[in-house]
């Protein structure tokens, strides 16, 4: 049988035909353009964790790295925290240092710059930082507060935020007890003149449904270099374009438009697309082909492995029969070897990874010093053996510790699909074995779960875990970490140990206002931690950044700042 | 053919509440919505975590959560995702953008199966016919990651560094904001430059199993005693075997492709995560199993369900006309 050529031509041209009228076909929403006369240009920015549902930060669909990457440079705040995770206050939205009195309590003192307004025109004065602090001072409606919140941690310990000063462009915060951590306060201002209502329940119900992406920012305010419109955010194709915010009396932005597009994690899709130069920058989870591929792309291509705010650490614990000993714990640590586990995880990444030996305080915080204890640096093998001897754990014929008749193994369960985990448990195993102890691997995937689910940490049926915390530079927050459980009430101790020194220690970290002072408290804590062993640090997980080479300004900020953190200064040529 | 119809139509929605009460079940004893905020630090307070329960409803019982999604599915409410968007909204977006990608996918698969299985069959054994079984076997043992992989460093690579700048994209459906930038042309072929390669990657590994189909059935109805017959009386080949042979050879590629277009509504799950297209199976994927959602993941298998079932329906109409002999009654 024979197809005329017409025939076939036919069935091309109608194909054909067809894609291209799909091509014109609309779908997608239009998107405004850029405004205002600053900058040229623009970048994409390949958003590789999600596209959020909600722009609200302070509520539980608002709280994702997503938003909070895209409120960087839109939502003032006094401080900005550095690559070097160092913490300057603001020189946009401030006109002098915030000052900080301990003379009775704690009082801080802002001056806002008098040049600050929204980009409706309205001034940026002491009611949004009153407005900012009466939204999240309370989860208690019975209170006034609101229960959407994700957290009222400092401002629940704010007693008043008062106005003075020409326009009320002075802030005065006092504080009913002493919160240490008082710079991380305000980080996203909210306008007040947009949201504020003065009956609780009012407002309550505005911050419970936050900023849907489809409606965008409230008004589409901003009070930084970059806004949101939302005729900018196209929710189909999961894409929001930042334009200049027209009333930005800071430097102007070095772009047009800064657009950022999810890409999904998919690595081989990035990197394709940086290939192809569809993105200009991208911030994925690294992997090594991911990382080896980018290289690759090299000069074309830049990038950039840092160490970020999220560490990995063993937990133990001591409910569980053998680690309920501190000499078992010990020993357990003792025969690891630490330098081992990170050569062979995240030392792949970079040949900057170190061993973290602090709890408190990440390695590139100035804070940081080594707590750890001499016999924990190195493996320390026979050290291990002879202190299980001495708590009366003989070994068996097949290598492994027992006594009264229990083996000395331990379970170490850890989030399932999560190979750097894995790795890291697998280099452990055999290190535990010279030892004597037998350990397993165990991917759980009811560890973060609730209490309902008996394996889970909450509900404290596992014997040993890897995960990690993902903090930021203001500690005070570990507490909950290490805290001595009451009853039930473990807060976020899942070793489920603890002392009354670390406890008031503890408690004066968190009402020291004080940075030095603050930081020698933390790393006293830190050593008393090495004492319990219940949990060991182990490395801080890498964060990769790579971007076109004709993009300049691109650095990588990997606190919770992120990679947009000075997006306003980028410029593309 | 009306009685027929409502009657696949009762069965298949009583297909539906039981398919969706055991995925119900499923992911309330398997999700926990709250779990990402446990490990949270600082912990978000008590009250948080309350107002979370109630909001989600996890304070009740099964089947009173069941009672309520299946009555808000009923009206075509299928509640919030746990971020508080209606699921309904999130759905036809989704839908909208699966249904662009694999239209042209299937289309051009169907076409092509139908000329090749024909051409094999019809010159069986014939080099042509080796070429193409050679290829089928090719495309259906390629893996669709790699194969969309390849496509976008050769292909994609290829042609961009032929022309000197990009014509076709590896990411997305169009690129970002050129809509408000771009010319209406521009914008045209931009569309038509990201729409290619997924269109292709579909269609290529659909046209593959599909035209063994088609051969096979070409190859059973050339064998067959009527063709004979009708060449007896006189017909002309060609006319014997488009006019008798391709109508009746269509029939099982018919209920092949009605199936396997409308499991496709439900996702080209692989497809979209490699080019990114945030469509049904990433819905599934991401929103609906990666964050727990309850709601999402029912509102996806409702809406899935749906398409398998009309295309199903579909396919039985189609027997009928291809089929005279088939009355359904």
């Amino acid at each position: 049988m024979k197809f005329s050529k017409r025939g076939a031509a036919l069935v091309a041209t109608g194909i054909a035909g067809a894609m291209v009228l799909s091509a014109c076909g609309g779908g997608s929403s239009d998107s405004g353009g850029g405004e205002g006369d600053s900058g040229s240009g623009r970048v994409i920015f390949g958003e590789s964790t999600d596209f959020p549902e909600n722009l609200f930060p302070y509520i539980a669909a608002g709280n994702a790295t997503s938003v909070a990457n895209l409120l960087i440079r839109v939502l003032p705040g006094p401080y900005v925290v550095n690559p070097d995770f160092s913490v300057d206050w603001d020189q946009d939205l401030l006109a002098s240092e915030p000052e900080l009195d301990t003379s009775s309590g704690q009082v801080n003192t802002y001056e806002i710059n008098p040049d600050a307004v929204w980009s409706d025109g309205t001034p940026i004065t002491a009611a949004d930082f009153e407005f900012t602090w009466r939204a999240n001072r309370s989860s208690d409606p019975a209170d006034g507060g609101c229960p959407a919140l994700l957290g009222t941690t400092g401002y629940e310990q704010i007693a008043s935020v008062e106005a003075s000063g020409d326009d009320d462009k002075t802030v005065t915060v006092t504080y009913t007890t002493p919160f240490s951590d008082w710079q991380s306060l305000f980080g996203n201002l909210l306008p007040a003149h947009v949201m504020d209502n003065d009956d609780p329940a009012a407002l309550c119900e505005s911050i419970t449904n936050g900023w849907p992406i489809a409606d965008g920012i409230m008004d589409d305010i901003s009070g930084g270099p970059w806004q949101i419109k939302a005729e900018n955010i196209d929710v189909g194709s999961q894409i929001v374009t930042l334009t200049p915010n027209p009333e930005w009396w800071g430097e102007p932005t070095g772009l047009a438009q800064l657009v950022v597009q999810n890409i999904g994690n998919d690595p081989t899709a990035a990197v394709q697309a940086m290939s192809n130069q569809e993105l200009g920058v991208i911030y994925p989870q690294p992997q090594l082909d991911l990382v080896s591929q980018i290289e690759d792309l090299s000069p074309a291509v830049e990038s950039d492995v840092n160490f970020g705010l999220s560490f990995e650490h063993l937990d133990f614990n001591t409910t569980y029969g053998p680690l309920s000993s501190l000499a078992v714990r010990q020993a357990f640590t003792m025969a690891l070897d630490r330098q081992e586990i990170v050569d062979q995880t995240v030392g792949q990444f970079s040949s900057d990874a170190e061993v973290l030996e602090n709890r408190i305080f990440f390695n590139n915080q100035p804070q940081y010093q080594d707590t750890a204890p001499d016999e924990y640096k190195t493996q320390n093998t026979a050290m291990a053996k002879s202190l299980l001897e001495s708590d009366g754990w003989v070994l068996g014929s097949d290598g492994v510790y027992a006594k009264d008749g229990q083996r000395l193994t331990v379970q170490i369960d850890t989030t399932a699909n999560n190979p750097l985990r894995e790795t890291t448990i697998n280099v452990m195993i055999p290190q535990l074995a010279e030892a004597g102890i037998e350990a397993t691997f165990n991917a759980n995937p009811d560890i973060f779960a609730g209490a309902e689910k008996p394996t889970s940490l909450e509900a404290g049926g596992f014997q040993a875990a890897v995960f990690a915390w993902v903090g930021s530079p203001f500690r005070g927050a570990t507490q909950s970490i290490y805290e001595q459980p009451q009853g039930d009430a473990i807060g976020q101790n899942y070793s489920r140990q603890g002392t009354q020194e670390i406890d008031d220690l503890f408690a004066q970290f968190q009402t020291e206002p004080d940075p030095d002072a603050q930081a020698e408290l933390g790393n006293q804590i830190d050593a008393l931690l090495w004492g319990q062993v219940a949990t060991v640090p182990l490395y801080q997980k890498p964060t990769f950044i790579a971007y076109q080479s004709s993009i300049s300004g691109v650095e990588d900020n990997s606190t919770q700042a992120g990679p947009l953190w000075n997006a306003d200064t980028w410029t593309v040529q | 053919m009306f009685f027929f119809t409502i009657r696949r139509i009762i069965a298949s929605v009583l297909v539906l509440i039981a398919s969706s009460f055991l995925v119900f079940a499923l992911c309330a004893a398997s999700f926990d919505p709250l779990s990402r905020y446990y490990t949270q630090n600082p912990r978000p307070p008590q009250a948080f975590f309350d107002n979370l329960r109630e909001q989600f409803g996890l304070n009740d019982n099964f089947f009173v959560r069941y009672w309520n999604w299946l009555s808000g599915a009923l009206t075509g409410d299928f509640g919030q995702t746990i971020g508080g968007t209606a699921v309904t909204d999130q759905l036809w977006g989704r839908l909208w953008i699966t249904g662009k990608m694999i239209f042209f996918a299937v289309l051009i698969a169907v076409v092509l199966a139908i000329l090749v299985g024909v051409v094999g069959a019809v010159r069986q054994y014939k080099p042509s016919d080796y070429a193409f079984t050679f290829l089928a076997y090719l495309l259906i043992a390629l893996p669709t990651f790699w194969f969309a992989a390849l496509l976008k460093e050769f292909v994609a690579g290829g042609i961009n560094d032929a022309f000197g700048r990009q014509v076709l994209y590896t990411l997305g459906e169009e690129s970002p904001g050129i809509a408000s930038y771009g010319t209406p042309s521009e914008i045209f072929w931009d569309r038509l430059g990201h729409l290619v390669l997924p269109t292709i990657c579909l269609a290529l590994l659909s046209f593959a199993a599909w035209s063994r189909f088609q051969r096979s059935a070409m190859l059973d109805v050339l064998g067959s005693d009527y063709m004979r017959l009708a060449r007896a009386k006189g017909l002309t080949y060609r006319r014997t075997v488009m006019k008798h042979g391709l109508r009746n050879a269509l029939i099982p590629l018919t209920t092949v492709v009605a199936l396997g277009i409308g499991t496709l509504f439900g996702g080209a799950i692989i497809t979209e995560q490699v080019f990114v297209w945030h469509g049904m199976g990433e819905y599934l994927l991401k929103n609906g199993i990666g964050q727990n959602d309850i709601n999402v993941v029912l509102g996806w298998l409702l809406i899935s369900a749906v398409f398998v079932v009309l295309f199903n329906l579909i396919a039985d109409v189609l027997y009928a006309v291809l089929d005279p002999r088939i009355r359904l009654a």
